[in-house]
């Protein structure tokens, strides 16, 4: 029992590491195809986030080279003019009013004369520009002290270059404090000298809020950075036209990589990069916008990028934990039934052990030795039961007493351990009853009464019981329910057998016994229907017909036996037995002639059975060749004493058996009726007095008075608790 | 057991047929214990076809023969066969009634 719980215990040790194991694998699978999901959809977003912001850059860009392209057109469209106007100074100041009037982006235009390239006008620069409320143009002139518009950038820088020029991004002091820029151009005499710039102003508020319409993340942002570094569109308006990046890269914590940025923007180029600001990483794209010299970036906080693969990983790692505790789960339970079919496993296999004892111990108490008695010549025995596969429920059983040989066979409904427990109760109650009861009817019904009474299975038994006088062959036998033996004499037949209800169903059950007589060389073959119904792979039964046939006229009950099985098994062939095999011979081998022979009737205590004593003594008689008025005083002395016990013997009320044998001789008759009842001596009762009045006549005590004067002697003795009336009549 | 019982004025005429048994003798005592209420008259047992008889069968005589008694009238045993008439001797009965 120890060793066994040992391992038990080893055995939930290893399921729990093989357990244990299994989770940290589901564990590691599932966080890693967790790991590589989460870097492929960042990658994903990442280049997602790439195709938006470029593609965000790109149409900004497109835009702000529409309106770049509006303002330059303005000016170049009217290069020719102011060409041509040249000639007349005058009407120079017409040339920036048709820029202004002519294209709305443009705030502002002037042309600025060389210095010096006039004589009449040594500084001249007519400003148009839009009255913000009426919409009229205004005309000023920029030719003032204050000014000094020939060092102006947008008057040196296409002076210089002899090009088109878009200026830096500056504050328009004198307009609505804008932020503004400048495209100029030189105006070229006949002699290609320049006489003049041409300018177009565009306001870049527009710049602004077309920069801060791109929303590709909800906290990402957009800037513009002129040629020179400097912030012309940002977020935090402070640092606008205030700040040149590289003066804010100095105040950040991520300096170099926003230089790289910088330099990158400045020259020009298209690209993305990662920056560190404050802790937290952003993701800036960048383009530049040509001919002006600008650069676009678009900066997304990297949070923001993820936002959705987090939400999605926080539901996937949630989701994960979910399925390695149903994986907890269901391991617990698997394990769990593991260990009780184990553990059922083992007790099926204890189960099976005690069965294997259990049928040793219940064959055992079947009789396996044959010959049983090699000494006797009167008898011969052989037996064999083959139990199929489990335990069973055949079993037969024979002693000798008295000279009387007790023998009997039967089959429990059923199969199993409740069967077998069935078998061995009826065998021993056989044993323990076939000792007092002598009659088989008798201890039938004793067993039966028994059985009932335990019985709540429902299990029944057939049984047959029989009592062999081996001196004469005068068998008695009672048959409850079981197979009719075969008889077999010079007809090998069944033996009659009355239709008694099994052991066990009902108590109070009334059991018929009945007589033959065996012959030298008879024999009696009994057996179980695992005989007659064995099956083969067809399923056709083995049958009485091919019992009775392998029922040859061998010499030897052995020999009966082996036959009998050659015969089954050749039949059967590899069909698997499914019941008890179970047959019993015995055969009469007694040549001397008895010099008595028997016959026996069993009643109940009750009057009904009263004419069954008439057809009994008239059997005798015929036997005995005695003639009418003896049989009838013979029937009438049975009758007297019968009715005595049955009136007296047992309690009103209750069952009780009334054994009747009756013993024939040469010369004489008797009848020995016993009883279980109480002591009653009906020779101890005074004689009726025949001899007085009918009026003092008493009405009993005529019946043993009748049974002396018909018999010759009458005598009673009470032995083992029965009463048994002994009379005999000399014939 | 078969009683035919045939009452002609003051006198009854049983006719009795068959085994007069333990078992037919219970069967039978209320036919005899009509008889009983004629016994202020003569009953006539007529026993030619009575087979066989036992003390539980004179019994039943007996008690009739002591109605008569009581009643003041008689029961005559008609025709017994030898079998039966020698029941009646063994056990004193035929001094108990008028055996014809």
């Amino acid at each position: 029992m120890k060793k066994k719980e040992i391992s038990e215990k080893k055995f939930l040790g290893v399921s729990a590491r093989g357990g244990l194991l299994l989770v940290v694998v589901a564990i590691i699978t599932l966080e890693a195809t967790g790991l590589i999901q989460y870097y492929f959809s960042q990658r994903g977003i990442k280049q997602e986030a790439s195709l938006r912001a470029q593609s965000e850059l790109r149409s900004a860009e497109n835009e702000i080279m529409g309106i770049v392209d509006q303002a330059e057109g303005a000016v170049r469209n009217s290069i020719w003019i102011a060409e041509w106007c040249l000639v007349n100074p005058d009407s120079l100041v017409r040339v920036p009013q048709r820029v202004v009037d002519n294209n709305p982006v443009v705030v502002g235009s002037t042309i600025a004369m060389t210095p010096g390239y006039n004589k009449k006008y040594p500084l001249y620069s007519p400003y148009a520009t839009r009255d913000t409320e009426t919409g009229k143009i205004l005309t000023l002139s920029l030719a003032t002290d204050e000014y000094d518009y020939p060092s102006q950038e947008w008057f040196t820088k296409p002076l210089e270059l002899q090009d088109g020029y878009w200026s830096e991004p500056y504050y328009d002091e004198g307009g609505g404090n804008m932020l503004m820029t400048t495209f100029s151009m030189p105006v070229k005499d006949n002699n290609g000298e320049v006489a003049a710039i041409l300018t177009a102003d565009i306001s870049l508020e527009w710049l602004t809020e077309l920069m801060g319409s791109i929303k590709v993340y909800p906290n990402a942002f957009s800037t513009v950075v002129s040629r020179s570094g400097q912030i012309m569109v940002c977020p935090n308006e402070s640092l606008v036209m205030n700040k040149s990046v590289d003066q804010f890269a100095a105040e950040s914590d991520d300096s170099g990589v926003l230089k790289s940025i910088n330099e990158a923007m400045l020259s020009g180029q298209e690209g993305e990069m990662s920056i560190r600001y404050h802790g937290e990483r952003f993701r800036v794209y960048f383009a530049p916008v040509e001919r002006t010299g600008w650069s676009l970036s678009i900066v997304v906080p990297e949070k923001d990028m993820f936002a959705g693969v987090r939400k999605v990983g926080g539901v996937v790692i949630i989701l994960q934990l979910l399925g390695v505790v149903m994986i907890v789960i269901i391991l617990r339970v698997t394990f769990r039934n593991q260990m009780k079919y184990k553990m059922l496993n083992t007790q099926k296999e204890r189960m099976e052990k005690e069965l294997e004892i259990a049928k040793g111990i219940q064959m055992s108490m079947i009789p396996k030795i044959f010959p049983p008695y090699p000494d006797r010549g009167d008898i011969d025995i052989c037996a064999s039961i083959v139990p199929a596969k489990e335990v069973g429920g055949d079993l037969f059983d024979f002693f000798i007493l008295d000279e009387k040989l007790y023998f009997c066979i039967g089959d429990v409904s059923g199969k199993g351990v409740p069967a077998s427990l069935v078998m061995a109760v009826t065998r021993s109650l056989f044993r323990t009853l076939a000792v007092h009861e002598k009659s088989p009817g008798r201890i039938v019904t004793a067993m039966n009464e028994s059985m009932s009474d335990m019985n709540e299975s429902t299990m029944f038994v057939t049984f047959f019981c029989g009592v062999l006088d081996t001196k004469s062959g005068h068998l008695r036998y009672c048959n409850a329910g079981h197979n009719a033996p075969v008889l077999l004499n010079t007809t090998k037949s069944l033996l009659k057998v009355a239709s008694n209800v099994p052991l066990g169903i009902v108590a109070g059950a009334v059991f018929q016994e009945q007589e033959t007589d065996l012959q030298y060389d008879d024999a009696i073959f009994l057996y179980t229907d695992g005989i007659t119904e064995a099956e083969n792979s067809k399923h056709e039964l083995f049958g009485e017909e091919r019992m009775l046939n392998a029922l040859s006229n061998l010499k030897g009950s052995r020999a009966h036996i082996e036959e009998m099985q050659k015969a089954i098994s050749g039949f059967v062939g590899n069909a698997p037995q499914s019941d008890d095999i179970t047959m019993f011979i015995i055969h009469y081998l007694n040549e001397a002639t008895p010099d008595a022979s028997e016959r026996h009737l069993l009643i109940h205590n009750d009057i009904q059975q009263i004419p069954q004593l008439a057809d009994f003594v008239e059997t005798i008689a015929a036997e005995k060749h005695l003639d009418h008025s003896l049989t009838l005083n013979l029937n009438l002395a049975l009758e007297e004493a019968v009715t005595n016990v049955i009136m007296y013997a047992y309690p009103e009320g209750t069952d009780g058996l009334v054994d009747i044998e009756a013993i024939i001789r040469k010369d004489s008759l008797s009848f020995v009726i016993s009883d279980s009842g109480k002591a009653f001596d009906p020779t101890a009762q005074p004689d009726a007095d025949v001899s007085l009045s009918a009026e003092n006549r008493q009405v009993g005590g005529l019946g043993i008075y009748l049974v002396r004067n018909i018999m010759d002697s009458v005598s009673y003795e009470r032995k083992n608790g029965k009463n048994i009336l002994t009379m005999t009549k000399n014939i | 057991m078969e009683i035919n019982i045939n009452t002609q004025g003051n006198e009854t005429v049983a006719t009795l047929i068959g085994r007069l048994d333990t078992l037919e003798a219970q069967k039978m005592t209320g036919q005899f214990d009509k008889l009983a209420e004629k016994a202020g008259g003569t009953v006539i047992l007529d026993c030619p076809q009575l087979e066989y008889i036992s003390s539980s069968g004179l019994r039943l005589f007996l008690t009739l023969r002591k109605a008569a008694t009581t009643k003041g009238g008689k029961v005559i045993v008609r025709g017994l066969s030898s079998d039966v008439r020698n029941v009646f001797m063994i056990t004193g009965f035929l001094n108990l009634f008028e055996i014809q």
